[in-house]
């Protein structure tokens, strides 16, 4: 039914509107369907060694190896625990010159909503959960917000790489735990 | 047809690059062996085939352009010009910009005023050579000749002495028979007589249409058509010759240059499947015969027919001609060898074909797909316990991983193609600095992927540079020195264990170890009062924004370039290294890995993962014994007698869980460095399709990259040297760890 829609309606790709929901720690978040490439069950998650938390891994999707972010610890929180229900979103970023595919690690999966453009606010400057840069704006839906993510911020790869360099300077000499930076998010 | 004509215009791109790179490595030469006629004579073809095949595509700036080059490189070639430096630097410029008008026909776009400008900036430079110009007015005796259009194009200057054998006709005369596939091939005859128009006029031109068949029977695609033409023209047998150098394969091509002997106008007829007396009347209408020439020539043509109808098989051409004293024997040997040599250049380029390099590339991934797919099998058939399949399967997997190593050997090519490059980069360079330097390479044979060769141009740009101007001193100075004048730099390759080795040593001033420190101290690299050994201190070079040259030049110095030339070899899992004795001269080694694609690896497994350490870094496999068992973290235990430092992987990785009671160590060599890697198991060899890890990990270290096991799941590489570097850093005290050890 969503596919359906985008191609009946090209004009959408200007101004996208659709939107994946899935929840995260009982919160409610939302990413542009358009970056969304699908959706796989958890499995077989191939830790990377020497990576902070928000790094979670890599995965074998169907042949070619793909990093997952914990979007939880990324936000600053704790690991998120594996349950069931727990899903890896593949977003597909960039495009233009280089595509880059990502996985983020979401509690559930909800339902793919339609918020015109109309009904978006933008992002309050302080009382989120999260840094003000990673929300692109607060959906209206039945009366409460959705918070619409900004995908490049949250998965910026410069970033990102930063962290997994951080955290190697931070590595105390005797050897053995590592050091826990992500919630000491830069910037 | 069109689509024809654009692969036929590829390969003319293609060619002309690949011919313009002999050009430059003939010039290069001719600078050290003046007199070097191959190597002028390999100029010459070049500029002379890239003028043949530009002008058969209609290029004409290209060939206005060469014409006037390959006319200088012509006088040089006979001799009647000397080769100065000059000319030689004029030359190269030539070939630049050669480069530049094939590069504007790549793209596709007409030239622009710059380049038509820079086209006749170097034209006239090169006229200058030319000291006589080449029209010379025409001669009385030519009256005879009929000139159908104006008189601009002049006939050779001086008729020779032509007996009863010459004909009188001044004008070469051309026979052609195209082959039926030459409009297949992309040719087309109408070229062809276009770039003959360069640099001749057409007379007459008589087409022999005989051989085309009726309408019903009739394929477009093929030629039928033939043509007699008479060609006033002042350029010599080999230009004339070159224009049809591209369709000599399938048709018949003659060339009678002007006042020929009869008996050339007699073979004609006797090869040519036409009627005599009819081919004759068009040589007669085409002005290359007059009647009584062509009476003569049926004549003996006549005489000739009975003779080899007489039962013997009948004479070789050759054979009559020198029987009738027409022509020497020796002459008709040296055409026989020619004919022997084309054929076996001929042969020798039908064993190499010229593939797609993207075509490679996917055959090299679905090879990797096919190890992967294979592995899985072969996890299945171990599972089922069914001998029969794992008896099959393991046959698979051994052809499998021979296909891969074929696969691979595809897009080895040798790297003598990027040292060669840099025969012209140090003589530029050399001659902007005003220095003497002397460019050695060795080791041009040594193979490596094509990957790896592309990517490794840059940063062994930046290290030449380097030591040539910093590294090679000024001729006063190493005269003052006691070296000789000129400098040398060496670029060498070879093979080492599963790398490749690429060093690039200068006999200049090295590196001096103490500014290098006080430098390092001064950027707070090095904190004051750390000792160091040279190979650290050489080390620091690569750093980021570390530069000791006092002086900024334009090549170089401005502390870009090392950390960069550093972090692309790293990017192809290589490592660079330095050595430098203060006044004698620097190596920089660079060791890459011979392909990026498919790798030997060692599966071993740590925790509840499995990781993969590339095989020719594995020395041996020793079980941990008890003794050594240490609390935490890195220790040593004694191999053979010898000190083996080692690194538990499930502390280095913070692997939770409990070690199993018996442990594994892997003794892993690198760069002639050993150390050991304490795992819970060994799984044994494991063919690893290397995928990258994408831009996320680009910072990390101790992890070389990916693949994934028979299972789907996915298993890391660890990165020897970048494990061997995370320890020792660890480490302060004993910094010197792995390389107090003697190497194997």
């Amino acid at each position: 039914m969503a596919t359906l829609a985008r191609k009946d309606a090209p004009a959408v790709a200007a101004e996208p509107c659709q939107y994946l929901t899935f929840t995260l720690g009982g919160e409610m978040y939302a990413v542009e369907t358009l970056s969304v490439k699908e959706i796989i069950e958890y499995g077989q998650v191939t830790t990377v060694p020497m990576m902070p938390p928000s790094i979670r891994g890599v995965i074998n999707l169907r042949g070619a190896v793909v990093p997952v972010i914990d979007l939880k610890a990324r936000f600053g929180g704790q690991p998120t625990e594996v349950t069931r229900r727990t899903c890896i979103v593949i977003i597909e970023m960039g495009g233009s010159d280089e595509c880059q595919v990502l996985g983020i690690l979401v509690d559930t999966v909800s339902e793919v909503l339609e918020i015109p453009p109309g009904e978006v606010e933008a992002p309050p400057a302080f009382g989120a959960r999260i840094r003000a840069d990673f929300i692109r704006g607060m959906g209206k839906v039945g009366g409460g917000f959705v918070i619409l993510l900004n995908v490049e911020a949250v998965l910026s790869t410069d970033e990102l790489s930063v962290l997994d360099e951080l955290s190697r300077q931070g590595t105390p000499v005797d050897a053995g735990a590592l050091p826990r930076l992500g919630s000491s998010v830069p910037g | 047809m069109s689509a024809q004509m654009d692969d036929a215009l590829q390969t003319l791109i293609i060619e002309s690059r690949e011919l313009l790179q002999n050009m430059e490595e003939a010039l290069l030469l001719l600078e050290q062996t003046p007199d070097d006629a191959e190597a002028v004579n390999a100029i010459f073809r070049a500029a002379h085939t890239i003028k043949g095949s530009a002008g058969l595509f209609s290029l004409d700036h290209v060939v206005a352009f060469t014409h006037v080059a390959e006319s200088v490189l012509d006088r040089v070639r006979d001799h009647r010009l000397g080769m100065s430096p000059a000319l030689g630097s004029l030359l190269l410029e030539v070939c630049d910009h050669l480069g530049q008008l094939i590069d504007g026909v790549a793209a596709g776009q007409a030239p622009d005023d710059a380049l038509s400008g820079r086209s006749d900036a170097i034209a006239a430079r090169l006229q200058t050579y030319l000291e006589t110009p080449s029209a010379v007015q025409a001669e009385p005796d030519f009256s005879d000749v009929d000139w159908p259009d104006g008189n601009d194009i002049a006939p050779p200057s001086a008729a020779p002495v032509h007996g009863n054998d010459s004909v009188t006709s001044g004008m070469w005369h051309i026979s052609l028979r195209s082959g039926p596939n030459l409009l297949r091939d992309g040719m087309d005859p109408l070229s062809i007589l276009r770039y003959l128009g360069t640099f001749g006029q057409i007379v007459n031109l008589e087409l022999i249409l005989g051989d085309i068949p009726p309408l019903s029977v009739i394929d477009p695609e093929s030629c039928y058509i033939g043509y007699e033409l008479s060609f006033a023209s002042e350029t010599d047998q080999a230009s004339i010759d070159g224009a049809f150098d591209f369709i000599r394969e399938d048709s018949v091509v003659r060339l009678i240059p002007p006042y020929g002997p009869i008996a050339d106008y007699r073979a004609l007829f006797a090869d040519m499947p036409e009627d005599s007396l009819l081919l004759g009347r068009m040589l007669v209408r085409c002005g290359s015969l007059t009647e009584e020439e062509l009476a003569q020539a049926l004549e003996t043509q006549g005489r000739m027919g009975p003779d080899s109808g007489g039962g013997s098989p009948a004479p070789l051409l050759g054979e009559v001609l020198v029987a009738q004293q027409l022509v020497d024997k020796p002459l008709v040997d040296a055409a026989l060898e020619r004919q022997q040599q084309v054929k076996a250049t001929a042969a020798g380029e039908a064993t190499l074909i010229r593939v797609d390099a993207a075509k490679l590339d996917q055959l090299i991934n679905l090879v990797g797909e096919l190890i992967i797919a294979g592995a899985g099998a072969q996890l299945v058939a171990r599972r089922l316990k069914v001998p029969d399949l794992v008896e099959s399967t393991s046959v698979l997997a051994r052809l499998v991983e021979d296909v891969r190593d074929s696969a691979l050997t595809l897009r080895m090519v040798q790297i003598g193609a990027t040292f060669n490059r840099f025969r012209r980069v140090v003589r530029d360079v050399a001659a902007e600095l005003g220095k003497d330097i002397h460019l050695d390479i060795q080791g041009g044979e040594t193979e490596l992927d094509k990957t790896v060769v592309e990517k490794i141009g840059d940063p062994l740009t930046h290290i030449v540079r380097n030591a040539l101007d910093h590294g090679i001193e000024p001729a006063d100075v190493r005269l003052a020195r006691g070296k000789p004048r000129q400098g040398r730099l060496s670029l060498n390759a070879h093979h080492e264990s599963g790398s490749i080795v690429i060093e690039v040593s200068d006999d200049g001033g090295g590196l001096r170890k103490e500014r290098i420190l006080q430098k390092a101290v001064e950027r707070g690299l090095v904190s004051e009062g750390q000792v160091l050994s040279d190979k650290e201190i050489f080390g620091l070079i690569f750093e980021p924004g570390f530069s000791t040259a006092t002086q900024v030049s334009n090549l170089s110095g401005r502390g870009v370039g090392m950390d960069v030339v550093k972090r692309n070899i790293l990017a192809l899992r290589g490592t660079v290294d330095l050595d430098s004795v203060e006044g004698q001269g620097t190596t920089v080694r660079l060791r890459l890995p011979l392909t990026l694609a498919i790798i030997d690896g060692f599966l071993i497994g740590a925790g509840n993962a499995s990781y993969v350490v590339p095989l020719e870094q594995v020395l041996e496999c020793i079980e941990l014994p008890d003794e050594d068992k240490p609390e935490q973290g890195a220790s040593y235990l004694n191999l053979r007698g010898e000190v083996l430092p080692f690194v538990r992987l499930r502390d280095l990785f913070d692997i939770p869980g409990e070690a199993p009671r018996r442990e594994n160590v892997v003794v892993v060599q690198y760069a002639g460095e050993r150390a050991g890697l304490v795992v819970d198991q060994l799984f044994g060899e494991f063919q690893t399709v290397i995928k990258p890890l994408g831009k996320v990990f680009s910072h990390i270290r101790c992890i070389g990259g990916s693949t994934i096991l028979g299972s789907g799941e996915v298993a890391l590489i660890l990165d020897v040297p970048g494990l061997v570097r995370q320890v020792t850093e660890r480490q302060p005290v004993s910094r010197h760890l792995p390389s107090t050890l003697s190497p194997v």
